[in-house]
């Protein structure tokens, strides 16, 4: 019973987590992020599992994080409003060439990662994007002027 | 399907909740609150309740087998004055309990993850050589 409970707590942690970290940083793993990530994993399983070695354990803990999945994702495609809240929305970082500030500040993003992310898209200047999108992956989309 | 192990998670079936089961005699009373369920690893506690209604001489608590059966016994606590071996039983000798005095026992396991199964855990009362009263408890080790 307390594996169920325990499941469902720290899928609420861990949802509330990545929401508060932000999608870029989840979205490009640096190998700092990767290993933080690694020991973040560590440290919940423990918490999750305590002492427990059984497979009827690991069914438990599965189990409730699958149907806790499936819920979410239901309620996000059933309910409008609660898309943006269990997703996120995507972000306009440029529009006609400009930087949207207020949206980079947001997410803390710098114009020169934008420019590198775009340089990595074949994109030479900024100036060139009609739209540039973070979407809710933690990726950003470049559409061109030309396009 | 896939909320049902979860669900049956929830409603107690695979463990470790405890629950109480009580036996009553003349001279004595006795209630173990542990769990019927648990799983490889797991550390759960069974903790006895002795009530003596006249004065237990020498109270003395008999474990069966299936209480030791690939588990690991961390504590027991308090200490019993002599632990011995009866018949196969875990025989644990508590001492003198006054007329309207409780004794509390407890003790502290750890399921062995090799350990998978279901046991019978007697439970038995004597006052030196005379038995009081018996509970007979379950448990079944999941996988």
């Amino acid at each position: 019973m307390d594996l169920a409970i325990r499941a469902l707590v720290l899928y609420i942690v861990v949802f509330l987590v990545t929401r508060a970290v932000g999608r870029r940083e989840l979205g490009t793993l640096a190998p700092f992020d990767l290993i933080l990530l690694i020991v973040v994993g560590d440290a919940i399983q423990q918490g999750l599992t305590q002492d427990d070695y059984s497979v009827t354990g690991a069914l438990i803990v599965l189990g409730t994080f699958a149907s806790l999945q499936v819920i979410t994702s239901y309620a996000s495609f059933k309910v409008d409003r609660l898309r943006p809240v269990l997703e996120g929305e995507p972000i306009i970082l440029i529009e006609d060439g400009k930087l949207i500030d207020r949206n980079l500040r947001r997410e803390r993003l710098t114009a020169e990662e934008v420019a590198e992310e775009a340089r990595q898209q074949q994109i030479a200047s900024l100036e060139d994007v009609r739209w540039a999108v973070l979407e809710t992956s933690g990726k950003i989309s470049f559409i061109p002027k030309s396009s | 399907m896939l909320a049902l192990v979860p669900l049956l998670a929830l409603t107690n079936v695979f463990g470790q909740r405890p629950e109480t089961t009580k036996q009553t005699a003349a001279a004595a009373s006795i209630s173990l609150y542990a769990p019927s369920a648990v799983r490889g690893g797991d550390l759960f506690e069974a903790r006895f309740h002795i009530t003596a209604h006249r004065e237990l001489k020498n109270a003395i608590l008999i474990l069966g087998p299936g209480w030791l059966e690939g588990m690991s016994l961390n504590t027991v606590a308090p200490s019993p004055s002599t632990q011995t071996s009866t018949n196969g039983n875990l025989t644990l000798v508590l001492g003198d309990v006054p007329a309207g005095h409780a004794y509390l026992l407890f003790l502290q396991f750890q399921v062995l993850p090799t350990n998978v199964g279901h046991r019978a855990q007697t439970v038995d009362l004597n006052d030196g050589s005379t038995h009081l009263l018996s509970i007979h408890h379950e448990i079944t080790v999941f996988p």
